[in-house]
């Protein structure tokens, strides 16, 4: 009979210890109650084991079941969703970190919890709820909406995920004008990109969505009205030049059809990096004036997603001054980086602050590379070396990344 | 690459004209000299480049010579105000003192003025001297009249003029010329000279501030002092979300009744207070509070 362990029912009654391996032992037997999701639910008693037991994981890897009894704990994303669910959002370092210690850990953190219960006890039939991820550099805001975006997909939902929509406002070597509107301009490298991971992401909705419109692109070629919308996303990934206009098109009809009673499915836009949308673009169009980001077709077509006229699904966006253009660099709050054209444009939205690890967090990550053999330093074992990470790290959770990196 | 001859240096050592690769000749005058790569100076071997009259790349054969620096010739009695009469960068060739500045790189000094960028970017004083001051004055002079006789003690001077303009100017080593401080002017009023005709002055532009010109009606948002949510796109948006949301009818009477709600006037203050105190984490909380609550989270 297999059951699983909560680890957090004993985490009130222990203290951690600098040592990765941890022992329980509990004085009386504890029931465990039933719960909806799949643990099998047995008052029993939870006998001292000798197998070292991590405190800082837990085995409950569906994010749709963690709640706050497992906060500070890293669950580990099952493989085989990784390449489906991440193809492109994840942030660079944690790709690495992924490669190196061959798992996918994601800590569970008091603001993708808060984001995940609202997005289980919204009303899908209202406006769209958009809500604001926001906090210092390095606090683990792209981290929280991976584990957003995880939630929405294992519950099928469709999710539109945008990597960085910096990325379409700075650095794009080819600027087409626009074929459908006369003074906006295409990028169609990254329209295709995006398209191509989009296609790994929804795979198994491509065949069900069918589009309502019929869509002309050139004089010959057409998509007729009723035609899955895998056809649509192939023909855009495969000619390169329309691929803006696909997206267009593509985030069309997903509006249109979210939330909607025949086959309707609930869509997920996010969007990390939102603060790129408004305010300048380093692009520059043929005579050297700047382009202004409402001229590019990409992120005309991402802001009418993010306006909360369409229902049945929820926009989760993220700010960030790293990828941003012409923000200072110690700006972290909504206001600053969205600008006042952009918050009127996300007005009302729910900001949620992601923090510094916190004293059971900044445990947990560093058993966790402890038991990774990530640092080996013989210093790091210790509590002087402990507290020293604390103190240089201030707890942030990519500086300390950054500084077990060497150690 | 073009050649170009280097004769600005060799006239330096004393006017000796020899073709130099890279090595230290005797020096006559104890000057200082570069060890540069100097080539040979030949027109006939301008490889690659056409002859493009007198505008090739380094105009060789109109380039007039530069001379002696004018240190060599100044007497000690010179007049220095024709030196340096105006406010001028430094020209090391202009000024006779052996100044150096820089950063000493290891085992060495700072390096001389000859060529020396930071003694140029710096503000100088030369044409500040004493003297050039008293001519300055003496040029002023026929200007200026006598300061009134009557106007001998201080008291006197508040009772005829009691507006005062104080400004400061501060001298200071920075990065910077200019001085933020030096910004502030303080006006001075003193207030029992003529009452009457100060409440009279109040009192016109009290009311003059009443009026209307015709051009205040162009005010745009922009131009508003203070953040104002009615008819903003705040409450358009706020106002769109929540009629779709309630899905009952239409029009002034819901708008009314909506605007009325306790959530809708908390969002309202908590929107006015962030744009117009502008954002730290209690308003972000009042505000996310607000919002939640109106939308029914």
């Amino acid at each position: 009979m297999e059951w699983h362990q909560t680890p957090g029912n004993h985490a009130l009654c222990m203290r951690y210890h600098s040592t990765p391996a941890i022992t329980t032992s509990l004085s009386s037997p504890i029931k465990v109650p039933p719960s909806s999701c799949g643990q099998e639910a047995v008052g029993m008693e939870l006998e001292t084991r000798p197998e070292t037991l991590s405190i800082f994981r837990t085995q409950e890897n569906d994010p749709a079941c963690q709640s706050e009894q497992h906060l500070g704990q890293y669950y580990t994303v099952p493989p085989s969703h990784f390449h489906t669910v991440f193809p492109h959002g994840l942030p660079p370092r944690y790709q690495q970190q992924v490669k190196t210690f061959n798992e996918g850990c994601v800590m569970v953190r008091q603001p993708a919890l808060e984001l995940i219960s609202h997005l289980k006890r919204a009303d899908y039939s209202k406006p769209t709820m958009r809500y604001l991820l926001y906090g210092v550099k390095g606090s683990g805001k792209t981290m929280s909406l991976c584990h957003t975006v995880h939630y929405c997909s294992t519950q099928g939902w469709l999710v539109l995920h945008i990597p960085d929509a910096h990325l379409w406002v700075k650095n794009c070597k080819e600027l087409l004008p626009s074929s459908y509107h006369a003074s906006r301009f295409d990028q169609p490298i990254q329209a295709s990109n995006w398209l191509r991971n989009f296609r790994t992401t929804n795979e198994h909705f491509l065949s069900k969505i069918k589009l309502r419109q019929r869509y002309v692109w050139t004089k010959r070629e057409s998509t007729e009205e009723g035609r899955p919308l895998g056809e649509l996303v192939d023909m855009g990934v495969s000619r390169v030049k329309s691929s803006s206009d696909v997206v267009g098109a593509v985030l069309k009809e997903l509006r249109l059809q979210a939330g909607g009673t025949e086959g309707g499915f609930r869509l997920a836009v996010a969007v990390d990096g939102v603060n790129g949308l408004w305010g300048r673009t380093t692009l520059k169009k043929e005579d050297k004036s700047p382009v202004a980001p409402e001229e590019l077709t990409l992120v005309h077509n991402l802001r009418k997603m993010i306006n909360n006229d369409w229902c049945g699904g929820a926009v989760i966006a993220t700010l960030s001054q790293t990828g941003s253009l012409y923000a200072p660099s110690s700006a972290y709050l909504p206001q600053e980086l969205l600008g006042e054209e952009g918050f009127d444009s996300m007005d009302p939205f729910v900001p949620v602050p992601v923090s510094l690890y916190s004293e059971k967090e900044f445990e947990s990550c560093y058993l966790y590379y402890l038991d990774r053999h990530w640092l080996q330093h013989p210093h790091s074992r210790t509590e002087e070396g402990k507290k020293e990470l604390i103190f240089l790290s201030n707890r942030n959770p990519s500086v300390l990344e950054r500084l077990c990196a060497f150690l | 690459m073009a050649t170009r001859t280097l004769k600005t240096s060799i006239l330096s050592l004393g006017r000796i004209h020899c073709h130099i690769y890279g090595v230290n000749v005797r020096n006559p005058l104890n000057r200082a000299t570069y060890a540069t790569a100097l080539s040979i100076n030949t027109s006939s071997q301008n490889k690659g480049f056409p002859d493009r009259g007198n505008r090739g790349p380094f105009n060789r054969r109109s380039r007039r010579e530069a001379g002696d620096p004018r240190t060599d010739r100044m007497p000690v009695e010179q007049d220095w105000t024709a030196v340096y009469p105006t406010a001028t960068p430094f020209r090391q060739g202009s000024v006779p003192l052996p100044v150096r500045m820089g950063f000493p790189v290891k085992k060495g000094v700072p390096p001389e003025k000859k060529g020396n960028l930071e003694l140029i970017k710096i503000p100088n004083f030369l044409h500040l001297t004493p003297l050039a001051i008293k001519k300055h004055c003496e040029a002023l002079k026929p200007f200026c009249t006598e300061w009134p006789s009557a106007l001998d003690t201080g008291a006197k001077c508040d009772e005829h003029f009691p507006v005062k303009v104080e400004s400061k100017d501060y001298v200071s080593a920075g990065t910077s010329l200019r001085n933020p401080s030096a910004r502030i002017v303080h006006l001075r009023v003193s207030f029992c000279v003529n009452y009457d005709y100060a409440m009279y002055l109040l009192t016109v532009l009290y009311h003059e501030s009443w009026k209307m010109e015709a051009w205040e009606s162009e005010k745009t948002v922009a131009d508003m002092e203070e953040y104002s949510w009615e008819d903003s796109p705040s409450q358009k948006n706020i106002m769109s979300t929540l009629v779709r949301m309630q899905v009952e009818g239409e029009g002034e009477a819901v708008r009314e009744e909506l605007l009325g709600r306790p959530e809708v006037q908390e969002y309202r203050d908590s929107v006015t207070r962030l744009k117009n105190e502008g954002e730290s984490e209690s308003s972000m909380h009042q505000y996310r509070d607000a919002v939640k609550k109106l939308l029914n989270l």
